[in-house]
């Protein structure tokens, strides 16, 4: 699975299908404070993704 | 009856059972974009009527930074009162003087201002204060959302009296409003934990109104991405100093795992407000001796910066 940082760097993971949810926690990313996109459509954090997948995780808050 | 459920790995939105984009924790729902799009439409409405925000004859700013929370602001307020011939929208953007961060936020201010056809007026923190805040703020780092946060208000305020608004619109959304309950509870500042000053005005200057204050940032966010509109614009280079990002930190970890937790900030605060109402907390509001504006105290905050600014 490809995953695309909010810094726009990415790392590939050998990953078992599990929910978007579980990968932001081994990233120690808060689900609250991103968005996800898989192939650049919006998805919930209990959304299901699998090891073909390409996910990126936006950072939505910018301050100011 | 439920929607049948998509079978894609992806929930299902509670309305129609179309793939969701959003799980709305505090109310269990899953939502697709289109009915995101209607929701926050609807809440926003319902914000704006129960607390009768904008009424007929209103001249409203609408404070643009260009940013996520502003520009989603812009266009529902459009998007509610753009036909309107009995209401008025002027967007108002402050250029604080913020190198490699408010370039593009201004373009991106612009740009919308003129797709909607809406009045656009800017003023900068140069023009007021003299200098760029980035001068302003030399050896004072540590302080930047302090002494941003007074200059801003008061060129909002300026750039609204120019335009001759009768309100003075913000994008606060729910999370900053638990934000700063939260953070007037940690400061002990109970004059700000119990002033509203959308109904607190007196007259004495243009009540502003938060029509997105029930609206998660991400939601927000979320919305623009529907919209096709989501910029990945770039973090304010001050934010690192600010308490403001540490309680968000912790306040959106706690409303993830206790979902409403925002919410019931919020009601707790109305009960403050409420159990507060018609009480003076400290001094009574009075006018700045140099300035003229409303304060408490002798000196607006505005001026007593200005004075240890050295300006």
């Amino acid at each position: 699975m490809k995953l695309i940082l909010p810094d726009g760097s990415f790392r590939l993971l050998d990953q078992e299908p599990s929910t978007v949810e579980v990968i932001l926690q081994q990233e120690g990313v808060n689900p609250a404070e991103v968005m996800v996109t898989r192939d650049g459509k919006l998805i919930t954090e209990d959304t299901l993704v699998r090891g073909d997948d390409e996910l990126r995780i936006i950072r939505i808050s910018h301050g100011g | 009856m439920s929607p049948e459920p998509v079978c894609t790995g992806i929930p299902a939105c509670s309305v129609c059972g179309e793939p969701a984009i959003i799980h709305q924790r505090h109310t269990g729902r899953y939502l697709c974009g289109t009915h995101l799009v209607t929701d926050i439409g609807n809440r926003v409405s319902d914000t704006i009527a129960s607390q009768q925000q904008v009424i007929s004859g209103d001249r409203v700013a609408v404070a643009l930074s260009g940013g996520k929370d502003s520009t989603a602001l812009l266009i529902l307020l459009h998007r509610l009162f753009g036909s309107r011939n009995d209401i008025r929208l002027v967007a108002v953007t402050v250029d604080e003087g913020i190198y490699g961060y408010r370039e593009a936020t201004i373009r991106s201010a612009e740009s919308l201002a003129r797709r909607l056809n809406v009045e656009h007026i800017s003023v900068s923190f140069g023009e007021l204060f003299g200098d760029s805040l980035d001068t302003l703020l030399k050896g004072r780092e540590q302080q930047a959302c302090s002494i941003c946060g007074i200059l801003r208000k008061k060129a909002l305020v300026v750039g609204a009296e120019r335009a001759g608004a009768t309100k003075l619109a913000t994008g606060h959304n729910l999370d900053d409003e638990a934000q700063s309950v939260l953070m007037n509870v940690l400061r002990g500042d109970l004059f700000r934990l119990v002033r509203n000053s959308g109904t607190d005005s007196g007259g004495q200057f243009i009540p502003r109104i938060k029509p997105l204050m029930y609206v998660q940032e991400k939601e927000i966010a979320s919305y623009l991405m529907i919209l096709g509109i989501w910029e990945d614009l770039p973090e304010c280079p001050y934010s690192i100093h600010a308490l403001r990002r540490e309680v968000r930190s912790i306040l959106s970890g706690i409303e993830y795992r206790h979902p409403g937790t925002m919410l019931r900030l919020m009601e707790n605060k109305k009960k403050v407000e409420t159990a507060f109402s018609g009480k003076t907390i400290g001094e009574p509001v009075g006018r700045c001796q140099e300035c003229g504006d409303p304060c408490n105290g002798r000196l607006c905050q505005c001026c007593q910066l200005r004075h240890s600014l050295g300006r």
